[in-house]
């Protein structure tokens, strides 16, 4: 079997953007193939998402890049499967790469979202979004005018905390400390510092949910080149995807049977991802994990086995979760303080722990980091995507 | 603007036209005799489409609650909740109490509710 490489990266600023989607496509792309070394031409791949949940549909968004950027390929590809979809995109491009069928390919995804704001000041005009908001649950979810996941994501925090005594203090420290992480990244959404007081001083937007516990829609674009062995050769930056692995539940958002307060879906695919890599999880030393609330971070991180049920809380507390503590999760900020545009959120996951053991993080940087793990999700955590990367052999830290 | 919730399928039709009624029924196989939740058009054990209506349980226990801010019905201080029926599964529901009052493992019975706009669905209050 191939192995399989992350050649090139690249994410722009997020927050709020005026320019089309398109264009944030097309800009990402070509910085990602530059940091590749890899001209369009060469390019045998591409895959893409859709530009967002509140905005106004467009499809076959892919092949209007492919006309932009001149890419005649062997793979095209529009993906949705909500937060899953641009990894979902990876996992497919290292599938078709690592079994030969293609030798690059080139992931994508470019989100400009109409703004909350802009919604409620003419919600006539924009009814159908939202009706298309609600039409994402069943019916008998969709009935009791469910327009977001966060009642859902509500509930499981709800659950968590009163199975494993949580208190609301531990939850805002996790926002807390993702604004901390965040204030090294140059290109956060957040700038600015926050106290545990200022969180739970907060609305409740669904309790216990505060809204500074609770991840906004932001726009954004990033973009990821995958290649062969081959083809990485000679490209001393290039990291590789050691496993990936994906596992999803018979559940469309919230579960009508079992313990809402877990998630199997995460558990499955970490194990795929890992036993597939060789390493334990005990190997990480960073991580990139999709949690949009910062109730969510500590049981994601049990889910995925970095400590047991109901003890992520204690560690996050301990700083045993940030720089210098045993791993180093979520860098970037993630969901909660780099920002959340959805469809992009996997990309900017894989982009941070590339540069994580490109030794590329600046001011984020875990010293010799070698083996680096994303988690995704979509819907309410019911399908999940991991991968692990590591730095090339004979390219490996000091570390070890 | 049309608030209507939206039916996937015939048992979604039905579901929600015996829920004006007053009665609270879902599917269940005749093959396998299991009683789904939600109703199905067809038995997701064994595939066959040969189901009957029959009566859920009006009691069960609150397994978790909330409220939503944005919504197109049930916003708060509406309350939002998952009834564990036992045997069958977690019913998304409105529960019929103040937030303050509620606590999860609480006993809860079922009654129909019609929502501002019209539309028949159900909630479930504490048990007196």
């Amino acid at each position: 079997m191939a192995g399989v490489y992350i050649a090139g990266v690249a994410m722009t600023d997020i927050g709020r953007h005026e320019l089309d989607a398109h264009e944030l496509g097309a800009r990402v792309c070509a910085e990602a193939l530059r940091d590749a070394g890899l001209i369009p031409s060469r390019v045998e791949g591409l895959i893409s998402t859709p530009h967002g949940y509140m905005a106004d549909t467009r499809k076959m968004i892919t092949q209007r890049m492919a006309d932009y950027l001149g890419i005649a390929c062997g793979l095209m590809l529009d993906i949705d499967s909500g937060g899953n979809s641009s990894s979902t995109a990876v996992h497919i491009a290292y599938d078709r790469i690592e079994r030969g069928r293609i030798k690059s390919c080139l992931v994508f995804a470019a989100q400009r979202e109409a703004t909350p704001k802009k919604i409620r000041s003419d919600i006539a005009g924009h009814f159908h979004l939202i009706k298309s908001a609600n039409s994402l649950y069943d019916s008998y979810q969709a009935a009791f005018g469910v327009i977001s996941p966060l009642p859902f994501y509500a509930m499981a925090i709800q659950r968590y905390m009163h199975l494993h005594g949580i208190v609301p203090e531990d939850i805002a420290r996790v926002a807390v400390l993702l604004r901390e992480h965040a204030l090294r990244h140059p290109r956060a959404a957040y700038k600015e510092p926050l106290t545990v007081e200022e969180v739970l001083a907060s609305n409740i937007v669904s309790p216990p949910i505060h809204r500074l516990e609770s991840s906004e829609m932001h726009d954004g674009a990033a973009a990821l080149v995958l290649v062969t062995e081959e083809l990485a050769r000679d490209n001393k930056r290039a990291v590789r995807v050691a496993a990936m692995a994906e596992a999803h539940d018979a559940t469309s958002f919230i579960p009508y049977r079992g313990e809402i307060a877990r998630f199997p879906c995460v558990g499955r695919a970490a194990h795929g991802a890992l036993e597939g890599s060789g390493y334990s999880i005990s190997d990480v030393d960073v991580a990139e994990v999709y949690g949009a609330f910062a109730g969510l971070e500590p049981m994601m991180y049990e889910e995925i086995g970095f400590f047991a049920p109901g003890e992520a809380p204690a560690a996050i507390r301990e700083g045993r979760t940030s720089h210098g503590g045993e791993v180093l999760l979520n860098p970037s900020g993630g969901r909660l303080s780099l920002g959340h545009p959805a469809y992009v959120t996997p990309l900017l996951e894989f982009t941070e722990v590339v540069r994580q053991l490109r030794g590329e993080a600046g001011e984020r940087q875990r010293p010799g980091a070698s083996v680096g793990l994303v988690h995704t999700e979509q819907g309410f955590i019911n399908g999940s995507v991991l991968a692990v990367l590591d730095r090339p052999d004979g390219r490996t830290s000091e570390k070890r | 603007m049309d608030t209507r919730p939206y039916m996937q399928d015939r048992a979604a039709e039905d579901f929600f036209a015996l829920l004006e009624r007053g009665e609270f029924k879902s599917t269940r196989c005749r093959y396998c005799c299991v009683t789904h939740y939600p109703p199905r058009v067809l038995c997701p054990l064994c595939l066959d489409e040969d189901l009957e209506w029959v009566d859920l349980p009006r009691e069960g226990t609150l397994v978790a609650f909330t409220q939503q801010e944005a919504a197109i019905r049930c916003r708060k201080p509406d309350v939002l909740g998952l009834v564990e029926l036992e045997g069958i599964g977690n019913v998304f529901t409105r529960i019929d109490a103040p937030f303050e009052e509620l606590h999860i493992g609480q006993k809860v019975v079922f009654d129909t509710w019609t929502s501002h706009d019209g539309v028949a669905l159900h909630h479930f209050r504490p048990l007196a």
